[in-house]
């Protein structure tokens, strides 16, 4: 009885942990879509920076990036769709561990264009790639946890019966 | 348990009765899950869509409406794009031929500039000016730039700024080599005999760079493009719209 207390309480915080995750993921989503959407050149010329696609792929993918930050925030901050949107919202961030990391390695002196900027650096500006590399990685996880243990609390998946594990709410009655 | 009790108590058919409304109302709640998901899904969706298409019409680039405006090549090596007569309003663009924000630039709001002096609605200035100060985009931006100044036809100077761009090469190597300047001039159709050999011995680097820091102090610049109507630095969220950037000049134009 006594070892099954605790681990029964740990079993009660995942949903909650999850909540955490989903504000954190989803409001960094937000704010990085949001500070981005109103210059729509410079999240083309700060995916042009990484040199990793080509011209007529960039040019779509900078467009569309600062919306799809955004929707795929909301939809974690207010737990709709929830495991879609973190699959999406890991991915998302994976991909940008995985441009830091290029830009890193093929010697690229950009500014990550994470929040807005047009992945230039201004003069003297030192590029801040392991920072920017471990915050994405540190949301990868986020995104991981949410897709294992969805839709948590406070959740419109809960409310609506949608997805999610309905097994943690048996466990607890 | 009292569930247990009481259906063993009940005849068959109607337990099969129950077992039938209950499945039948488990397919209808698996129905309104789906249709819920999916119909949130295409809102999603929607939504980015949406967004995609906003941006994409934002920076939609306008079309080359006829001739260039003339353009004369000064001797501080700076282009003057306007119709006969046309004085102002007067926009001053600096950029630098290896800086990927004025090669967007040009993608998306290029025509824009072109047509509005072609319209006699504006006096385009451009001011070809080295920013960087590392290698190798220093050495790459002063070849280019130094290499402009090597144009005297307005007309071949504006074809070989434009291939100049097209042609940027990544910051991280070197480029703009002089063989490729030469190569990309011929393009342009320049056929003075000078050319060549102004370009390779890079005869006006020096006056590249004196031009670039005059400028960048004079006009307190610190980063490129910078567009300037009338001497005030237009924002950027309307300089990469064509279509608010028309208005505003046109605006000034009155």
């Amino acid at each position: 009885m006594a070892a099954s207390q605790p681990s029964h309480r740990a079993t009660s915080a995942i949903p909650w942990v999850t909540v955490v995750a989903r504000l954190v993921l989803g409001g960094v989503l937000i704010v990085a879509g949001a500070l981005k959407i109103g210059n729509p050149t410079d999240s083309v010329v700060a995916v042009k920076a990484y040199q990793l696609l080509p011209e007529s792929v960039a040019v779509p993918v900078g467009y569309a990036l600062p919306m799809l930050e955004i929707v795929v925030g909301v939809l974690l901050v207010v737990g709709l769709l929830t495991r879609v949107a973190a699959v999406v919202a890991g991915l998302l961030m994976f991909a940008f561990v995985f441009g830091i990391a290029w830009a890193w390695a093929n010697g690229l002196r950009i500014d990550c264009g994470c929040f807005g900027g047009g992945g230039q650096l201004a003069q003297g500006q030192e590029p801040t790639y392991l920072l920017d590399i471990l915050r994405d990685f540190g949301l990868v996880l986020l995104g991981a946890w949410i897709t294992r243990f969805p839709p948590g609390r406070l959740a419109l998946d809960g409310a609506l019966g949608l997805g999610g594990d309905t097994r943690d709410v048996e466990d607890e009655g | 348990m009292s569930k247990g009790q009481r259906t063993k108590a009940m005849s068959k058919s109607a337990r099969d009765k129950i077992k039938e409304q209950q499945a039948a109302a488990r397919a209808q709640e698996r129905r309104r899950k789906i249709v819920t998901y999916v119909a949130a899904g295409a809102v999603a969706v929607a939504a980015v869509g949406a967004g995609w298409w906003y941006a994409a019409s934002n920076s939609r680039s306008e079309e080359a409406s006829g001739a260039l405006a003339p353009i004369t090549v000064q001797s501080d090596g700076a282009a003057v794009m306007a119709k006969q007569g046309v004085t102002g309003p007067v926009v001053d663009i600096y950029e630098d031929f290896q800086c990927p924000a004025c090669k967007e630039l040009e993608r998306v709001s290029g025509q824009t500039f072109k047509n509005l002096a072609a319209e006699g609605l504006a006096k385009v200035v451009y001011h070809p000016i080295t920013i960087f100060s590392q290698e190798p985009t220093k050495s790459n931006s002063v070849r280019a730039g130094s290499a402009s100044r090597c144009v005297a036809d307005g007309k071949q100077w504006m074809a070989f700024h434009d291939l100049l761009f097209e042609n940027q090469p990544p910051e991280t190597e070197p480029g703009f080599q002089p063989e490729q300047l030469v190569q990309w001039g011929k393009d342009a159709g320049i056929t003075s005999p000078e050319f060549e050999q102004c370009v390779t011995s890079g005869k006006h680097a020096q006056t590249q760079l004196s031009y670039s820091k005059k400028v960048s102090d004079e006009q307190k610049l610190d980063h490129t493009p910078t567009v300037k109507l009338n001497g005030i630095e237009i924002d950027n969220g309307v300089l990469f719209s064509p279509q608010e950037l028309r208005e505003e000049i046109t605006k000034a134009a009155k």
